[in-house]
């Protein structure tokens, strides 16, 4: 039975938008506690080197200074700053790679010391009187050389020469059949360039100890319930005895922080149990840029046998990524670019073969996409290769082979919706691709062109990784209803989307529901905001939450009503008898009533997600100036299966947000390091993400395949918007041009040097 | 350090306070006032976060000197309205999903605030090189420049009344 | 260390301000810059000698067919203003394509040739304009060739611990002279120029009577393509004679390679693309 939503699909007022368009929103750079600290920290100027001597005696002297952390004194425990540490599952092993501090530094910005003080310009001053003695070690920078029996050794590691975890490897069908039955074969390697989040607000903690050794920590994590984890597990605390929370906002994350905030906040803990005062530690940016994980670069290679006809028969991907000198994610992103790559087309035949390389860069981890966009610029701009040789449309070839409910693929879980179809004929029109090829005169210095690409994606991320979720949903005893849910919301909504959905449960209205969230302390284990997951995974939980609870209501109010349970509905805070409409009686009546007699409905999900495919078409218009080799993006249009937008207007903003940062990715976006292995790009004016002179117009076409896993039918949308956009891009310089480029991003100067060889 | 006296009008209240000469602007609002609303992103004028209106004009408050600020009316974000009374371009900025993460929403409606305060009949060109200065990394600015084009119309119409 | 920090309310206050404070204090106008270098260590000082206060130095002023902006003026007034959209308007466009907005409001134009960075938009739509720097010193004051501020990368003729650049001044364009301000950057924003180029082209007739070009950051300070400009010089002007005019302007410069933001080569090729186009929007504006 389906009935029209009163709350679910509706654009409410952002719950966190009032007081962000007032000023008045807390972020974790702006607390400041009574006698709170401010912590800064050393970092090495050299890619690799082993710490000879160490002496933070004059430092220690400077006045105004509290307490000086080096590897001499701070907790010896190895760890990895990303979540997945700890939720790998079984028998895989999380790779801990790192300390606090150590004795090696393995990439420029690599954490040597860290002063807490009175203020900042003293911890500065001290910081310049750290003296340390370093020999170098051999550096490596790219993974393939990393790769090499000569290169230095950055780890301990067991599949291979610096490489972090396990080898990825997945298979279906028989490859070399595959490949044996086709007509043609391609192969195609691409190169991917370093991107950064470059999340507003820089990495952050605030640490406290109280005076019986309890620890707080805000700080700007995407998943207090896993750093929570980590940060005891270093310290050697009982979890029970950390709060690890947001304050409550997060000036976004991008994938920045799933897990520590680089090593903000252990950081501060240490300097905060070694001054016995409160202490915060905020990167600049700088910091953030050198000593923060970044988007994976690397290699893919895509090898495909196809029909005359365009059918796939085999498809093979090769990926090596630079995971720089610490592990972060990198044994889990080859795995979701292979798997993503090979999932957006049906194809009986397939493999993927991929891993990361330590270097000594600064460390890769996620970054929205999570390997997806670096997958899919090679698999789709090679589609488009493949159309050419054979002549067919773009459009043609990919709706002959793109995967399709209930086919086989290589995911553990079945495909049992999509709208992909449906997302291309609708950009197609918005775009009219039918201009495609038809726009230039010999004669034009400016040539205008017309791409496409799709994608998919995941909903939560298991199973690349651990994945669950529990939520409380509380009655109050006037019928309004609290939720309680460990997810933060860094912009992306959450806190309203899990609101609407609670409300939609409950049948009351969105104003009558409270959350509590992005606390360790008053919420159940819940992993956070990650993988496109807190509307699907956080939601789901929620949802079980809420119908925990209007079971107990409804058992309760059918004593009251004297019917029973199943015949019962709610409806603006009204149950009723859907037999005997005349039996009815408001939420708050029920559960004022329970109170008096000595009860409260507590709701609790417990929930393990299963997974759902959104998919997505993405359709770009460009400009290349043929003198200069400029590519200007002119308009972008993104046709997304959502399954269901619980908050549309929520939905197209993070749409809109993911193809600009993809719209970056194909065109300018990218960390470049010198020989000495320090980054170029380590500003907002160095790095060239798009401000608003370089956005087009955004068309964002939303398209709801309801899967029956997600909640009202929702699938994952936060990471989608850049899957396909940097493919789609390239596509359309192609049609601009007549030349295909097999790196981004595509700098005037790239595609000037084309253009020229060309010629 | 000499301590110097700046006096300054911060969103229409007299101040009088001690600075060092080195102090920029947002220490001053951020750290010494406490008005935590306007952000600091880069410190180098690289961002637009930390936007500010100093005599009817947006700069960068990382990077002006606090002592400029003498005998200069300055506006942050706390100062252009209420919850009763928002400004409307907070109500747009709500209301059309200009605002996610909120890190860059006070400096960007600061830098707005500036151009419609003497244009309220702005172009799309004029409304993206107003705000080309404030960094976003979660929108993709089509939504802020919509609340802005919709704040413009809003105040148009209750001056036109 | 820094230890004061003084707001001029005339010139004359500043010079003596200078003098008292023998060499120790520093001139400043937005200090967009200054602080930044302060804060970096890049530069020194005991005392910030702010002048945004000097109300005679805020002032655009057109004077016997000179147009004169004071140290104050801020590239958002000089965008701006009438005066200059239209009697010199490649400085319009100059000062609209430093940084971002914000920028605009607080750095200034004089303050953008004091730098002394080789690619300053504004500096080198001023050298296209022919312009001269008023230096004002406890000595007197001095007019001194824009051409002739620059001693290095950074590094100014002015020295702002003893000396102040009070104004700077170029003869507005007159009917039949047109200009060009084009520049080629990585992003629409917040983004130094991997190359610009700047043109005041004066045409007699059908022929041009003098033309300057400037190119940035193609040598240590904005450059003259003076062979080029002789090229053009008498010469009555069309597509071929300004392709080739490009050329000599490229053999000229020496861009150098460029982590960030181009290499050489590239900046080269640029290069003549960018003075072709600016060649032929000067012409088209003067005609």
């Amino acid at each position: 039975m389906k009935k029209d939503y009163t709350v679910v699909g509706k654009n409410i007022r952002k719950l966190d938008a009032i007081e962000k368009a007032m000023g008045a929103a807390t972020f974790t750079t702006d607390i400041k506690l009574p006698g709170m600290l401010y912590g800064k920290v050393l970092r090495s100027p050299y890619p690799h080197a082993r710490i000879v001597k160490i002496d933070t005696s004059k430092a220690e002297a400077l006045p105004g200074v509290k307490a000086v952390a080096t590897y001499l004194n701070t907790p010896r425990v190895k760890f990895n700053t990303s979540a997945t540490s700890t939720f790998t599952i079984p028998p895989l092993q999380p790779v801990e790679d790192q300390y606090v501090f150590d004795s090696v530094v393995r990439y420029v910005g690599d954490e040597v010391a860290a002063v807490a003080a009175t203020s900042k310009k003293v911890a500065e001053e001290a910081l310049e009187l750290i003296e340390v003695e370093y020999e170098l070690l051999p550096t490596v920078f790219d993974p393939l050389a990393a790769m090499k029996e000569e290169a230095p050794s950055l780890h301990h590691c067991e599949a291979g020469k610096n490489v972090p975890g396990e080898k990825i490897h997945i298979e279906m069908g028989d490859i070399e059949l595959g490949f044996a039955e086709a007509d043609y074969v391609f192969e195609h390697t691409f190169k991917l360039p370093v991107q950064k989040q470059a999340q507003m607000e820089t990495q952050a903690a605030v640490a406290q100890v109280s005076v019986d050794g309890k620890v707080t920590v805000w700080s700007t994590t995407q998943t207090p319930h896993p750093s929570r984890r980590i940060l005891a597990t270093i310290f050697g605390l009982p979890y029970s005895k950390v709060r690890v929370l947001n304050p409550p906002y997060i000036g976004g994350g991008f994938g920045v922080r799933i897990g520590l905030s680089a090593k903000a906040e252990p950081i501060a803990l240490a300097l905060a149990m070694l001054a016995k005062q409160p202490v915060k530690v905020v990167y600049d940016r700088k910091e953030d840029f050198i000593a923060s994980d970044t988007r994976h670069s690397g290699y893919v290679t895509v090898k495909t046998g196809v029909k005359k006809d365009g059918t796939f028969t085999a498809r093979k991907i090769m990926g090596i990524l630079n995971s720089g000198a610490y592990c972060s994610w990198s044994a889990e992103t080859p795995g979701v670019l292979g798997a993503m790559g090979l999932s957006i087309y049906y194809c009986p035949n397939q493999m993927y073969d991929g891993h990361s390389v330590y270097t000594n860069t600064t460390p890769a981890g996620a970054m929205r996409g999570f390997g997806n966009p670096q997958g899919m610029f090679a698999v789709d701009s090679q589609v488009d290769i493949i159309a050419e040789e054979l002549g067919m449309d773009p459009m043609e070839i990919r709706r002959k082979n793109i995967m399709r409910p209930g086919l086989p693929w290589v995911l553990p879980y079945p495909c049992q919706s999509s709208g992909l179809e449906e997302c291309m004929d609708l950009g197609a029109k918005a775009i009219v691709w039918d201009q495609r090829g038809k726009q230039n005169q010999d004669s034009d210095t400016i040539r205008r062109g017309i791409g496409m690409a799709i994608g998919t994606h995941v909903s939560n991320a298991w199973p690349f990784c651990g994945d669950y979720s529990n939520a409380y949903v509380t009655v109050q005893q006037d019928g309004s209803i609290q939720v309680a849910s460990g997810v933060p919301d860094m912009g992306t909504g959450t806190i309203t989307t899990l609101s609407q959905m609670a409300a939609e449960v409950m049948g009351i209205a969105f104003g009558q529901v409270g959350i509590t969230f992005a606390d360790t302390e008053s919420t159940p284990f819940e992993i956070g905001s990650h993988a496109s997951r807190t509307c699907y995974a956080s939601g789901t939980a929620v949802v079980a939450a809420a119908q925990d609870a209007r079971k107990q209501v409804f058992e309760y109010a059918a004593n009251m009503l004297e019917v029973t349970p199943g015949e019962l509905d709610i409806e603006n805070g009204i149950i009723y008898s859907t037999l005997t409409q005349e039996k009815n009686i408001s939420l708050g009546q029920v559960a004022m009533e329970a109170h008096l007699r000595g009860q409260q409905f507590i709701g609790v999900g417990r929930i393990i997600p299963q997974n759902a495919p959104p998919y997505l078409a993405h359709f770009a218009e460009v400009e290349v100036d043929t003198e200069t080799g400029k590519v200007r993006v002119t308009k972008m249009v993104a046709a997304h299966d959502v399954g269901k937008a619980i908050h549309p207007l929520i939905v197209e903003g993070q749409l809109e947000g993911g193809l600009a940062m993809g719209i970056g990715y194909a065109l300018s976006e990218e960390i470049k390091y010198d020989d000495r292995g320090r980054q170029l790009n380590n500003g907002f004016h160095k790095y060239m993400l798009p401000t608003a002179m370089d956005i087009p117009e955004l068309e964002a076409i939303i398209v709801e395949a309801e899967d029956p896993t997600g909640p009202f039918g929702a699938k994952g949308v936060g990471e989608t918007g850049l899957v396909a956009t940097a493919a789609a891009i390239a596509n359309a310089v192609y049609d601009a041009i007549g030349i295909r480029f097999f790196e981004i991003p595509l700098t005037e100067e790239r595609v000037y040097r084309a253009l020229k060889e060309r010629k | 350090m000499q301590k110097k006296i700046l006096k300054f009008k911060l969103n229409g209240e007299l101040m009088e306070l001690l600075v060092s000469p080195s102090d920029t602007l947002v220490d001053v609002v951020r750290d010494k006032l406490g008005l935590t609303g306007t952000k600091k992103g880069c410190g180098k004028g690289e961002c637009g976060a930390c936007t500010v209106i100093m005599n009817g004009q947006s700069v960068n408050s990382c990077i002006v000197p606090a002592m400029q600020a003498m005998d200069a009316e300055v506006e942050t974000i706390e100062g252009i309205g209420t919850s009763d009374k928002m400004h409307p371009l907070q109500e747009t900025f709500i209301d059309y999903g200009a605002i996610q993460c909120g890190f860059c929403t006070p400096g960007m409606i600061m830098s707005a605030k500036a151009l419609l305060d003497g244009n309220l009949s702005p172009s799309r060109l004029q409304i993206k090189e107003t705000i080309a200065g404030n960094i976003c990394r979660c929108t993709g600015y089509v939504k802020i420049e919509q609340a802005v084009l919709a704040a413009a119309d809003k105040l148009k119409a209750s001056k036109d009344k | 260390m820094l230890k004061d920090y003084i707001l001029a309310t005339s010139i004359e206050e500043a010079l003596v301000c200078l003098k008292t404070y023998a060499g120790q204090a520093r001139i400043i106008a937005g200090g967009t810059d200054a602080m930044l270098d302060l804060s970096a260590k890049k530069i020194t000082t005991s005392c910030l000698l702010d002048i945004t206060k000097v109300k005679e130095l805020k002032k655009i002023e057109s004077m016997d067919g000179q147009i004169v902006i004071g140290a104050a003026v801020t590239h958002s007034e000089v965008k701006n203003s009438d005066l200059i959209r239209t009697k010199a308007p490649l400085l319009a466009e100059a000062s609209g394509s430093v940084g971002s907005l914000q920028i605009r409001n607080t750095a200034t134009v004089v303050g953008n040739v004091v730098n002394a960075q080789p690619a300053a938009d504004a500096a080198v739509a001023l050298m296209a304009l022919g312009a001269v720097v008023e230096i004002t010193e406890d000595a007197g004051t001095s007019y001194v060739p824009i051409e002739e501020m620059y001693l290095g990368v950074g590094k100014s003729k002015v020295d702002s611990t003893k000396q102040m650049a009070t104004s700077i001044r170029f003869p507005a364009l007159l009917p039949g002279q047109g200009s060009a301000f084009v520049r080629l950057a990585q992003r629409g924003a917040l983004a130094l120029p991997m190359l610009n180029v700047a043109v005041v082209l004066s045409l007699c007739e059908d022929k041009v009577e003098w033309v300057r070009i400037v190119m940035a950051p193609v040598a240590p300070k904005p450059l003259r393509a003076l062979e080029a400009e002789k090229y053009l010089q008498g010469a009555v002007i069309n597509d071929e004679l300004i392709a080739k005019a490009a050329k000599i302007a490229v053999s000229e410069a020496t861009p150098r390679d460029s982590a960030l933001r181009g290499s050489a080569e590239y900046r080269k090729e640029m290069l003549e693309v960018l003075v072709r186009r600016a060649l032929q929007q000067a012409l088209t504006t003067a005609r």
